[in-house]
């Protein structure tokens, strides 16, 4: 629960709180209502009582008579559910046409003129609601019991049509506020969303910065996101220019180094030279791995054309000079997201290596699509045995170290590919030479 | 050959210059910017060895401003910056071929030799005329397969008639082109090692034509014409 997403956690908190205040307000509100339906069914029952009661007379005779009739018909239809009935302590005295021959039992308990109602059963085990009072007549020598009961179906049929019309209200008001709440937390999240986008368009190298414009909270928050990769930034570009700077300030000795070699006697050329080489080596495969930018690199679309043209039309000078001829394969519309140094890198690299070792021909091949860029460099030179190629693959190993040139641009074409997490395979060309095929991950979509 | 390196590092222009010299290449050293530039204005070079790290400058913006102002000398980019990236922004100003630090100074010879016969318009890295042949590889000169001996000033000589070959080659052009600028010689030196090179080689390979100057002729196309 502690890693929910947001949206859910908005989403579950509003809709509990539906969930539960709204049956409970329908449980409270049907309550209220039931109790008021009851209250007005008594007190038209007990303004039926008084009308009873003020009726009631004895004659001379001491027997019992209503002076004026309720006026409801209701009382006159057989077991209606409407009843009134006079009774005595012997038993019923008079009664309404519809009790037939049933009688109403009286509630026990009441003082003489006090009102009391309470739920009984009728004639044919029918519900009713019953008032009472218990009344002296002076004309008459015992107290008499006058009982009004109406049907509680009645009042029973009024709750559960207003029960059924709370529910609908209710239910239809709940789905509306779901709806409403889920649309609102979209609503409310989606800069958050949009900010991560975005996030993701700067780690896949696509964008150099989170947009800024959002409301004022997360403002803030891409504004020192954007603070912090930044200085990554400058950080890494620091640390480049750092390597650059040290590699380029030991070469210049190296070469004076390396052309004062041709001054030592014979043993000592080839001792220095081997280890002039190796220091070359190391300062060479280090300033190219700080300076290569990796898939995590900011690169907006670039042209492949316009990025290579400046390594082809030099290669073109040197495959010239060499008496190879250079096959260029590649549509010039193409655009791919990928660092332009690193293209240049790898493609220079390896067309430098085929050229050096092709006898006339070297084909260099190019497509993109699919979010990927796929390279191909085929030679017509000796090639590769099996065993060399699998060496060339070995990690940690320069291809060959008596043709250190060559051997150290693969070793920084295969460090490229390691990071654009690629995929490189050497194979035979068509012609019989080395056939080197790369696929990369780019930013394309 | 006459070159101009321009380098400011003094250690590794004085290695260079021993290294050029032995090598029978005339060189010119500056280490800025601004006077190569003067330089390139002013004299005769066949190949310019430039490097790209110059305290007035970026050497590829000098270079540009050159290949802007239509100078079309070749040169060759020198420099301790490897990558391709950096190598294409060398190309893109105009670089002729780059040559990244520390180097042999074997390929750089080799490099220079093939920039200046590519110069001329040959393709093929040997030149011949009748039974002498100039390996512009390697800088070695055979008479009938067997090597020549000659003066580092001669072979110069020689070098740039061959190269220029069949074209004429007037006095000033092979003063300005085959010798240091302050041992500019008297006009007679140039006669005397014209006649000296037709002793060593035969009389009929190098023609004169009075007060325009010389070239190159192939004996054996004179013979059957």
């Amino acid at each position: 629960m502690k890693n929910w997403p947001l949206v859910a956690r908005l989403l579950l908190a509003s809709w509990l709180l539906v969930l539960l205040i709204l049956p409970l307000a329908g449980v409270a509100l049907s309550l209220a209502f039931q109790s008021a339906v009851n209250q007005a069914f008594d007190e038209r029952l007990k303004a039926m009582l008084h009308v009873t009661s003020s009726a009631i007379r004895a004659d001379l005779d001491g027997r019992l008579d209503l002076s004026r009739s309720l006026g409801d018909a209701r009382f006159e239809q057989v077991f209606s559910g409407w009843y009134w009935q006079v009774s005595d302590a012997e038993g019923p005295l008079l009664s309404s046409r519809s009790l037939w021959d049933e009688a109403l039992s009286p509630m026990p308990g009441g003082e003489t003129g006090q009102v009391i109602a309470g739920d009984a059963m009728g004639p044919r085990e029918q519900p009713v609601r019953q008032v009472q009072r218990r009344l002296r007549l002076p004309d008459y020598p015992q107290p008499l019991q006058v009982v009004v009961a109406g049907p509680t179906t009645e009042v029973q049929a009024e709750v559960a049509g207003f029960r059924r019309l709370l529910l609908i209200a209710l239910a239809s008001l709940g789905g509306l506020l779901l709806a409403l709440i889920a649309i609102q937390v979209r609503w409310g999240l989606a800069p958050l969303r949009r900010m991560r986008e975005d996030l993701r368009e700067v780690q896949s190298g696509r964008r150099e910065s989170l947009d800024a414009d959002l409301p004022a909270d997360l403002r803030a928050l891409a504004e020192t996101m954007n603070r912090v990769l930044d200085r990554d930034r400058r950080l890494i570009e620091r640390g480049r220019n750092a390597a650059g700077n040290l590699a380029h300030a030991i070469k210049t000795p190296l070469a004076v180094m390396r052309t004062q070699l041709a001054n030592l006697p014979d043993r000592e050329r080839e001792r220095f030279g081997h280890e002039l080489k190796r220091v070359d080596e190391a300062v060479r495969h280090h300033l190219a791995r700080a300076s290569a930018a990796g898939s995590a690199g900011f690169s907006g679309q670039i042209m492949i054309a316009t990025a290579l043209a400046p390594v082809l039309d030099g290669l073109g000078k040197m495959a010239e000079r060499r008496g190879v001829k250079l096959e260029v394969r590649m549509d010039e519309r193409l655009r791919v997201s990928l660092d332009p140094h690193d293209l240049q890198e790898l493609a220079g690299n390896l067309l430098e290596n085929a050229v050096r070792w092709a006898n006339g021909l070297v084909r260099f091949t190019l497509e993109a699509g699919d979010g990927r860029i796929r390279l191909l460099v085929e030679d017509d030179g000796p090639g590769m045995s099996e065993a060399q190629r699998r060496a060339a693959m070995d990690r940690g190993k320069l291809v060959d170290s008596e043709r250190s040139q060559s051997g150290l641009g693969m070793s920084i074409v295969r460090e490229l590919v390691d990071l654009y997490a690629g995929e490189m395979q050497l194979g035979v060309s068509a012609e019989g030479g080395l056939s080197v095929r790369i696929e990369l991950q780019t930013g394309t979509g | 050959m006459k070159i101009l390196l321009v380098e400011d590092d003094l250690g590794l222009a004085e290695a260079l210059g021993e290294a050029m010299t032995e090598a029978g290449v005339l060189l010119d050293h500056t280490g800025s910017g601004a006077e190569a530039d003067f330089l390139i204005a002013t004299e005769h070079y066949d190949v310019v060895v430039l490097d790209l790290g110059l305290p007035d400058g970026d050497g590829t913006a000098w270079l540009s401003r050159w290949r802007e102002q239509g100078i079309n000398l070749p040169v060759l980019v020198l420099t301790a910056r490897g990558r391709w990236s950096d190598k294409a922004a060398g190309f893109s100003a105009g670089a002729d071929d780059y040559l990244t630090k520390p180097f042999e100074t074997g390929e750089l010879l080799f490099r220079l030799r093939a920039l200046l016969r590519r110069a001329h318009g040959h393709a093929h890295p040997v030149l011949r005329v009748g039974d002498l042949a100039l390996d512009t590889h390697t800088g070695s000169l055979t008479n009938s397969g067997r090597p020549v001996s000659l003066t580092a000033q001669e072979l110069r000589l020689l070098e740039y008639l061959l190269h220029a070959m069949p074209r004429l080659v007037s006095r000033l052009e092979l003063v300005e082109h085959v010798y240091e600028r302050d041992q500019q010689p008297d006009s007679n030196v140039i006669d005397v090692q014209i006649s000296r090179l037709r002793r060593k080689l035969g009389s009929d390979l190098i023609e004169t034509v009075r007060g325009r100057g010389y070239r190159v002729v192939d004996p054996s196309a004179s013979d059957t014409v």
